[in-house]
């Protein structure tokens, strides 16, 4: 039988096929589904994490890994609470109003994800009043925007502002990114931070949650 | 001058998958003015996409022309496109710049911009002018605000970007004002304007409807999307340069359907990223050697073109910055384009530099020097003119013929690089970026812009007012 070693060299290499079969064929031995989560697909996302840190594993290459990761924990997911699926926290993405660009965000929300968060991905010309409506369902703790454009990016200001009418702005971090954002526009439109690459968005994602990653 | 990175063949293979992209996997836009001028003028529709069958792409390609000129203030500025002249551009956009006393990065305001674009007016070899991002503008007029400072401060040309479709009428209103009347803009436009689809072959709201109001204006278009390769488009440079290929060809054939033989530019931007860290990147070899395949494909077809020569991913105007930007530049340059963009840029084409673009004018001279090419006669083979050294035992220095050709300008003359010796150069000991950066500034002191005159000046304050209150921003 396979080991938690082999569910996590198949996440490790982005076996997605050999991922969701290994997982199957531990839920069907009666192995606990916390533990193939955390000692099989965790295990191995988390040496993907540390390869890809360090330039070892490239963005499509971790994709792939997160994919087969997912495709382990729908296996499992039915057969814990919503309450005991291990989450780092949950963070809802989107870009904002008036920009179609995706792809950053995406790549953000996939590296958020491999590192045990939740995340909500809104899509793309996402409105303020969209961020308002999805905070209030999810209750994430960090609220990502994400822009492409100079003539967009001002929406998350408009967005951050309509948090605080709201009385929503307390209750979230706010985080932003995209080519053309940086630091001082982070903090002149009021946000908790600005991550300038994926990873430097997914350790900001734990420290604003307090945690260590 | 003739250079080929594709062959004749693979050239046609590249137009062969063009034309089954277009046919089989087609455009998707949320425009229904774009959907209707399509789909009532020989595409399909099929499923939410629209397709081109290959007739229709065929004959818009043909009714495209091949040469039109875009004016500045001045004449003397005049771009004749078509002609593969290589003009040198203003990067656009950006929204940081590097700050000329301190060196330091920050944002861009309204005065950068305008400092920004009379330094490129005292440029010669900078020929195109577009606007830097200034975060001190009103959001819902900034293209608007933006054109008029660029008028106010440079005679040369403009290249616009319209991200959205909402101030199109304001800037055509400008423009008018400024080359006396609609029509005279129609006959000497003082700019083009781009429109940027998203990839792969996606035609957003915004770049749809600017595209028809640009050629419904009579303005000469730019299509300009940017794939990415191997995240919004193939991870292989030519699959990336085929879909591009496919989605700017979408652009010029809806420009075609509205108004055959309107003024049409293919503007290819193949960049990429950096699979490590999924950072856009506009560096090189990559940004240059797709360009020239992009290049050699609007040079088949017959249609003006400009590519991203000046970009790199330098971080200050130095070694890095100055080797990225050449190459970008001479590929495309080798093949034949109109425009060189992103002139005076640094980080992927996110800061601007006014160093930089006193470094840019000094590659743009030498590339425009490089794609003339020689001229080839007896006089200048000068075979006679060696034997007559040999004979005399003398040299070529006191010959007549050298004096000639000398003041003929047959060496170039850099304007910024160092050439002297060793000893003279030590005594200040400056590197390029300094030197760069006190030629900016004695330029930005000295250079005067023949000024608008007072009456269009203030017909211009009265659009940018109209546009403030109809944006309701008092």
């Amino acid at each position: 039988m396979s080991s938690f070693n082999d569910l996590a060299e198949s996440v490790i290499t982005g076996n997605f096929g050999k991922v969701k079969e290994i997982t199957q064929e531990m839920i069907d031995k009666g192995i606990g589904p916390l533990e193939i989560i955390n000692d099989g697909l965790i295990a191995g996302m988390n040496v993907v994490g540390v390869r890809f840190k360090a330039e070892d594993m490239f963005v499509p290459e971790v994709m792939m890994s997160a994919k087969a990761m997912a495709g382990g924990m729908e296996l499992v997911k039915p057969l814990i609470a919503d309450t005991d699926m291990p989450s780092v926290g949950t963070v809802v993405l989107g870009t904002v109003k008036g920009d179609l660009h995706d792809i950053g965000k995406s790549l953000v929300a996939m590296i958020l994800e491999s590192g045990g968060f939740k995340v909500v991905n809104l899509g793309t010309d996402i409105a303020p009043e969209g961020f308002v409506k999805a905070i209030r369902e999810h209750k994430p703790q960090i609220v990502g925007m994400s822009a492409l454009l100079t003539t967009t990016m001002l929406n998350m200001k408009a967005t951050i502002e309509l948090l605080k009418e709201e009385g929503l702005r307390d209750q979230v971090k706010v985080i932003v990114g995209g080519a053309p954002v940086s630091q001082s526009f982070a903090d002149e439109i009021g946000a908790d931070g600005y991550g300038s690459d994926a990873m430097v968005a997914k350790d900001l994602c734990f420290k604003l949650v307090g945690k260590a990653s | 001058m003739r250079f080929e990175f594709l062959s004749e063949a693979e050239v046609k293979q590249v137009h062969q998958a063009t034309l089954a992209i277009l046919n089989q996997i087609g455009i998707h836009t949320t425009s229904p003015r774009l959907k209707k001028l399509l789909v009532n003028n020989g595409c399909k529709e099929q499923g939410d996409r629209i397709v081109f069958p290959p007739e229709v792409v065929e004959k818009a390609l043909s009714t495209a022309p091949k040469t039109f000129k875009v004016y500045g203030r001045d004449d003397s500025h005049m771009l004749e496109f078509g002609k593969n002249k290589a003009y040198a551009q203003t990067c656009v956009g950006t929204p940081s710049i590097m700050d000329l006393d301190s060196g330091e990065k920050r944002d861009v305001t309204l005065k950068d911009l305008e400092d920004y674009v009379k330094l490129a007016d005292a440029l010669e070899y900078i020929h195109v002018i577009s606007p830097i991002f200034p975060r001190d503008v009103p959001q819902e007029i900034i293209v608007s605000a933006e054109t008029v400072a660029m008028l106010r401060n440079t005679t040369k040309p403009l290249r616009i970007c319209a991200e959205s479709s909402h101030e199109m009428k304001y800037i055509v209103d400008i423009l008018a004002a400024v080359a006396g009347g609609k029509e005279a803009l129609r006959q000497k436009p003082l700019a083009y304007i781009e429109v940027s689809p998203l990839s792969p072959l996606e035609y957003g709201f915004d770049p749809a409807e600017a595209l028809i109001d640009i050629v419904e204006a009579g303005l000469p278009l730019g299509v300009i999307p940017c794939p990415m390769m191997g995240s919004t488009g193939p991870m292989t440079l030519i699959g990336c340069v085929a879909q591009h290929n496919a989605e700017i060809l979408a652009g010029v054939v809806a420009s075609q359907l509205l108004k055959p033989g309107s003024p049409v530019i293919m503007s290819p931007r193949v960049t990429f990223m950096d699979m490590r860290s999924g950072v856009g990147l506009w560096a090189m070899p990559e940004m240059g050697t797709a360009a020239a395949a992009s290049i050699e494909m609007a040079r088949y077809y017959g249609i003006p073109s400009t590519a991203t020569g000046y970009s790199g991913a330098a971080k200050s105007a130095d070694a890095q910055s100055g080797y990225e930007h050449l190459y970008n530049a001479l590929m495309p340059a080798l093949i034949g384009t109109d425009v060189l963009a992103a002139a005076g840029s640094l980080d992927n084409v996110l800061t601007s530099c006014f160093a930089m673009l006193v470094m840019d004018n000094e590659l743009s001279s030498v590339v425009q020097r490089t794609i003339q090419g020689v001229e080839v006669t007896t006089e200048r083979l000068a075979v006679d003119v060696i034997a007559e050294v040999i004979e005399s035992h003398g040299n070529f220095l006191a010959h007549k013929h050298t004096r000639k050709y000398l003041r003929a300008g047959e060496l170039w003359d850099p304007p910024l690089g160092d050439r002297q010796t060793f000893e003279k150069w030590a005594l200040k000991g400056e590197k390029i970026e300094k030197k760069a950066r006190e030629k900016a500034k004695e330029l930005l002191s000295n250079h005067q812009v023949e000024p608008l005159s007072a009456g269009v000046d203030a017909e211009l304050e009265l659009i940018l007012k109209r546009a403030r209150e109809e944006a309701e921003i008092f």
